[in-house]
């Protein structure tokens, strides 16, 4: 079956793209069971290692930022002026996101006066004080980007899903590993 | 219809006597400065330093430089008053695993020598009592005056709550939260009169 595929991302975006896939899966995965846990060391070091994936994320972000802003990406398959515009959007408000989530997430815990130690070796430095009221506004900004980054992430799930299986245009395969879309298709 | 009379004046007057003995201060006790003053902790969770503070306590201190056999230090410190990370954290340390406030609500220290050291620096010995456990502790202090001239003395010393029983099952793990527990004490004292 030949189908049309263009031209696909690089090998180094490709790979930063699905790492940030994977480290979000997990962090959003820790974040939403570790709140409701009663307080505990198993609580605490989910905390922790929470922190350290974030922290990952927005270097890996960083990263494909800098990518990102050194070369193009490859062209959208053929689409509608509306979806072309709505998925750049989309991918700007996820850079964004990615980018906000964990410095949120940094500061709400620099509030509460616990500083973060990337991978118990780094120490970042704690940009806000330690303030109650402080926390507490954190603590909800850090839930509301999440949301709003849990919604987009299955807007582009679905939109990505949507053009390999109905339209068919090779957007998705712009994304896959080169070995993976030879086996495929 | 006499004997309540009678009664009643018997029994509040010394109880009266009692209590403005109780109130009256003791003689050359000075006021601690609250506002400017803190007794502070620190300890490591999973690596990392956590602060903490005490918001209410009370001190009774007498200090006189000239006379340490007079001067003395008392502390009673409110451990439900705790001011930690968050008020999940608050609530927990208040319970059976840590302070257990309901039973033990304040903890208490009571100088018994201080030493001169020289260079306005003093050691103070003392009775540290912590839910229910009694041990000796030392406070090395520093004094010094602050643009008000007020003496403000500081001082540390490293704690092992588990001496005291503090963080027990499953938080007696130090790996978790450390043995040692830092405590720094700041102190302002108004000018010697």
């Amino acid at each position: 079956m030949i189908r049309f595929v263009s031209a696909r991302y690089s090998g180094v975006a490709i790979a930063l793209h699905w790492l940030t896939a994977a480290l979000v899966f997990v962090n959003l995965t820790l974040g939403v069971s570790m709140v409701p846990l009663p307080l505990s060391p198993q609580k605490l070091q989910w905390y922790m290692w929470h922190k350290w994936v974030g922290i990952t994320v927005f270097i890996v972000v960083c990263a494909r930022l800098a990518w990102r802003a050194t070369r193009r990406p490859p062209p959208h398959a053929a689409m509608p002026d509306w979806q072309r515009r709505a998925a750049d959007g989309s991918h700007l408000a996820m850079y964004v996101l990615l980018t906000l989530v964990p410095i949120s997430g940094w500061l709400y815990s620099s509030s509460t006066g616990i500083q973060v130690v990337y991978l118990g070796l780094f120490p970042l430095p704690d940009l806000v004080p330690k303030d109650r009221t402080l926390a507490s506004v954190l603590k909800w900004t850090h839930y509301g980007l999440n949301s709003a980054l849990f919604a987009l992430v299955l807007v582009h799930v679905s939109a990505a899903l949507k053009h390999h299986f109905i339209d068919r245009d090779g957007t998705l395969a712009r994304m896959l590993p080169a070995a993976w879309t030879r086996s495929h298709s | 219809m006499k004997l309540p009379l009678l009664r009643l004046p018997s029994l509040a007057v010394p109880l009266l006597l009692a209590a403005v003995t109780l109130a009256a201060p003791v003689a050359g006790a000075q006021d601690v400065l609250v506002d400017k003053s803190e007794i502070r902790f620190v300890a490591k969770q999973l690596g990392v330093n956590v602060e903490g503070r005490f918001r209410k306590w009370k001190a009774n201190v007498v200090f006189l430089p000239a006379d340490l056999g007079k001067s003395k230090a008392e502390f009673d410190i409110d451990l439900a008053s705790i001011d930690l990370a968050s008020e999940d954290s608050e609530r927990e340390i208040r319970g059976g695993l840590w302070f257990d406030t309901g039973k033990f609500p304040v903890a208490h220290f009571s100088s018994t020598a201080i030493k001169d050291l020289g260079g306005d620096k003093y050691e103070i010995a003392g009775a540290l009592t912590l839910k229910g456990v009694k041990r000796d502790i030392v406070v090395p202090i520093a004094l010094k005056k602050d643009a008000a001239g007020n003496r403000v003395a500081e001082g540390s010393f490293t704690l092992m709550r588990l001496d005291y029983n503090i963080g027990t099952g499953m938080w007696s793990d130090t790996k978790t939260v450390t043995n040692d527990v830092i405590v720094r004490v700041r102190i302002v004292l108004p000018p010697a009169a």
